[in-house]
């Protein structure tokens, strides 16, 4: 009985010493095959920094300083810049802007809508890198956030609507003919639209540069683009109540997205 | 005696006995130990190998990675990172007539179509030569470097006997450019002529290879100035054109130019005159563009106070049988903003009279003109010093004149860069370098001129560029100030040659605080339609440095501007109107 638990003890220590050497050599194994890869990547990266360093090379022979000139005399014929053409400053910029001559008369003003405002509206200043957003709007929310969830949604709607009016303003002023899509009165609403807008009234106030007339009509706007992509789903967005349009950010959201592909069209 | 046998047999018996069981004991013991000695062995060795693993192992991989990127000989780089030389592995044309085995023709097709085939690939090379090489059973190279679509082209030739070795060289991705700074390698890998040869250590050693050696040029204003020299040389058909750009606060050279130049590419060509160094190793009697350099000098002594006194110029000034003379007659008189606008020898000379030999003397062994270059290449001339008097040493009075107007001194361009740069930075000589300064940690230098000299020297050379023979020079906006200089080549009857001419423009910019001096000298430049048949430096050299600070300013950190320029107003009434020669 003895001899046979030795032996069993025995055997159990053979196993598992058996079982110690097989896991040490998979163990062993699977060192190896990442130091190889390890190498293979090494041989792949230093072939890629040659055949770096030869396109370089290539590129440098090409386009040498030598070769430049010739085509510049040939092709391009740029000269090196004159004095004119740089300012010092901000002094040298702003004398500009005196009389030609003395007693001159004040330069004719044209009367326009603001062009600061299409502008920042049409063209973001900054996207940020992250969400692909752009800053000022992150700001708002990040503002929102802490204001509370009314707040966002004014911003928000503000926001989309005057870019899209900005846009079509900047086509107009820039004389775009040729549209990828027909355009659309821009200060005409139809029915539904005053519905919505009725809906939308107290959220559009003022904010920053806009006044609130521009500002009721851009979510007029916004209506009517959105009543013409999904007129059942705003007529029941309407009718409910006004918090849960204030909630429905993610829909906001998409809505810009599209907004943003249709200016990219235009433009 | 029995008795005695049975216990001896007895005794014999229990020791053995006791002996075997000993034996066994003591044997089961080693055994147990030498066991146990392996086993500690092994454990030992298993755990010497955990520690190599764990601490050493990882480093001769790594180690290998950095030596199969290291380069066999390092960059050269330009100021801003620009590849100027570097190791690249390029396709040779090896002939190997052995690529059948030893029997056999060693070509598929006959020598004589292979040929023909090559010649279509490379036009240049020579038909005969080809042949001779195919036919003899020798292995050679057939071409030192190839393109990839080169190599291309000959591997659809079908010729197994071809073989394009990728063998490691030395690049040059620009050429010609900067040839004589940076020099060449030859076929053993050895460098020579430029920087090449001076860094020949330091570019081999594999602990400093891996990093870019910076050099202080400046590979677009280096392009920009080969290039106006080289119209300059074309237009004016003169012999050779040299140029030099040096920073006149570091003493770094941004760019040097010796024209005709070689290329390094083609370092099998590059054994001929062309490697010769016009900038650091030929003297020139540099002409009037000393002649700032005497004025400095006068004024500095103290001997020039009144720029308004005016001195007699209407005769040539006749020293011991010897004539000063002037171009032409600029009037009775003239002061000394009037003498230099207008190049007079003869004020010069009565201005270097009166200021003496000894301090003339000074002050150009100040300006390093009685020793080489200070650069780091290895062709530096030795200028051609006046001797003197035999026990004093002292100048006579007619080489201290001919040397206030830049002749019986022949000194090299780079000579003449670093004395303008002494004299527009405020008074201080620096040796010029071919390495990347630090400006925070500029040499010193030693000072030559009063910073006071300075300013009056920046606002007359100002004046000559605006007013008087540098008018060529003027690119607006840059505030350019400069002198010309045309000198008459030793040789001839009288000592010159009167129809070869060294022309030379020696200038700065911006000239209200300077940053950079520029000298542009054409050999022997010749009256053509290009120049309205003039051969001095008006003409020639001095619009070639107006087409140049144009083009390198914006990018050296000289903004052009029309609004600034350094005060002229308190030496303008003394110049009449300045119409130059």
């Amino acid at each position: 009985m003895i001899a046979s638990a030795n032996r069993l003890r025995s055997v159990g220590w053979l196993v598992l010493l058996g079982l110690c050497l097989a896991m040490v050599m998979v163990l062993a194994f699977r060192v190896n095959a990442l130091r190889s890869q390890i190498h293979h990547a090494e041989a792949r990266i230093v072939a890629l920094k040659q055949e770096k360093m030869y396109l370089e090379t290539e590129f440098e022979t090409r386009a040498n300083q030598q070769q430049l000139k010739t085509w510049n005399d040939v092709e391009f014929g740029y000269a090196a810049p004159l004095a004119g053409q740089y300012l010092e400053g901000e002094r040298q910029l702003a004398a500009f802007s005196v009389p030609s001559v003395p007693n001159a008369p004040a330069p004719i003003r044209v009367a326009s809508v603001d062009d600061a405002v299409i502008a920042s509206a049409a063209f973001p200043a900054m996207v940020s890198p992250l969400s692909g957003k752009p800053l000022a709007e992150l700001a708002e929310h990040d503002d929102a956030a802490t204001k509370g969830g009314a707040a966002l949604a004014k911003a928000s709607s503000t926001t989309v609507a005057d870019h899209a009016e900005a846009v079509e303003t900047l086509n107009e002023r820039l004389g775009k003919a040729v549209e990828s899509r027909p355009r659309k009165p821009v200060r005409t609403a139809t029915a539904s639209d005053k519905e919505e807008l009725e809906v939308r009234k107290p959220t559009a106030k003022p904010s920053g540069k806009v006044d609130a007339k521009s500002a009721a009509k851009a979510a007029g706007k916004w209506a009517t683009k959105a009543s013409t992509a999904a007129p059942a789903k705003q007529a029941s967005k309407a009718s409910k109540p006004l918090e849960k349009a204030k909630k429905d950010k993610a829909s906001t959201g998409s809505s810009r997205v599209a907004k943003g592909k249709e200016a990219k069209s235009v433009l | 005696m029995n008795a005695l046998t049975a216990s001896a047999a007895i005794a014999s018996g229990r020791v053995t006995l006791a002996n075997v069981r000993q034996r066994s004991l003591v044997e089961a013991k080693v055994r147990v130990l030498v066991v146990a000695f392996l086993f500690v062995c092994a454990a030992l060795a298993a755990f010497a190998r955990i520690v190599q693993l764990g601490f050493f192992e990882g480093a001769p991989e790594r180690r290998s990675l950095a030596e199969a990127l290291l380069p066999p000989r390092g960059e050269i780089v330009d100021r801003n990172g620009a590849p100027l030389a570097r190791a690249f592995p390029a396709y040779a044309l090896w002939y190997n007539p052995k690529a059948f085995g030893e029997n056999g023709s060693p070509l598929v097709k006959s020598p004589e179509e292979v040929a023909a085939a090559l010649m279509q690939i490379f036009p240049d090379a020579d038909y005969a030569d080809l042949l001779r090489r195919l036919k003899s059973n020798r292995p050679s190279y057939l071409r030192a470097r190839i393109m990839p679509e080169e190599a291309n082209r000959i591997f659809a030739l079908g010729e197994p006997a071809l073989e394009f070795p990728r063998e490691n060289q030395r690049y040059y991705p620009q050429g010609s450019l900067g040839a004589h700074v940076l020099g060449y390698v030859d076929g053993e890998g050895k460098g020579h002529v430029g920087m090449e040869q001076v860094l020949e250590k330091d570019l081999l050693d594999p602990a400093k290879r891996a990093v870019p050696v910076s050099l202080s040029i400046d590979m677009r204003a280096q392009g920009a100035l080969e290039d106006e020299l080289g119209r300059g040389m074309l237009e004016t058909e003169a012999k050779g054109a040299a140029g030099i750009i040096l920073d006149v606060d570091t003493g770094e050279v941004i760019a040097l130019a010796s024209l005709p130049s070689f290329n390094p590419n083609r370092s099998d060509m590059a054994y001929n005159d062309l490697v010769f160094n016009k900038v650091t190793n030929q003297v020139y009697e540099l002409g009037s563009t000393f002649k700032p350099l005497s004025v400095a000098a006068a004024i500095d002594a103290g001997v020039v106070t009144d720029l308004s006194v005016r001195y007699p110029a209407d005769r040539p000034l006749e020293i011991g049988g010897f004539r000063i003379r002037d171009s032409h007659s600029f009037g009775a008189s003239l002061n000394v903003p009037e003498s230099l606008i207008h190049s007079s020898n003869i004020v010069t000379a009565q201005v270097a009279d009166k200021l003496g030999g000894p301090a003339l003397k000074k002050t150009m062994a100040a300006l390093g003109m009685n020793e080489r270059p200070y650069i780091e290449l290895p062709a530096r001339g030795f200028p051609l010093w006046p001797r003197g008097h035999e026990k004093t040493g002292e100048w006579a009075r007619i080489t201290t004149m001919t040397v206030s107007y830049g002749h019986g001194i022949a000194v090299t361009p780079l000579h003449l860069a670093a004395a303008y740069a002494a004299m527009v930075n405020g008074g201080v000589w620096r040796p010029a370098t071919l390495y990347k300064v630090d400006p925070a940690k500029a040499p010193e230098g030693r000072r030559v001129f009063k910073a006071s000299t300075s300013a009056r020297m920046r606002q007359l050379l100002r004046m000559i560029v605006v007013n008087g023979t540098g008018k060529s020079a003027n690119a607006p906006g840059f505030r350019v100030g400069g002198k010309t200089g045309s000198a008459e080549k030793p040789g001839g009857k009288g000592g010159y040659n009167r129809t070869s001419l060294v022309a030379t423009f020696a200038a700065a910019f911006p000239m209200d605080k300077p940053r950079y001096v520029v000298i542009a000298m054409l050999d022997e430049p010749k009256g053509t339609a290009a120049t309205s048949y003039q051969r001095t430096a008006a003409w020639n050299a001095g619009p070639i440095v107006g087409r140049l600070v144009p083009r390198i300013g914006p990018f050296l950190g000289v903004v052009p501007d029309d609004t600034r320029d350094i005060d002229i107003s308190d030496l303008s009434p003394l110049v009449g109107n300045g119409n130059g020669e």
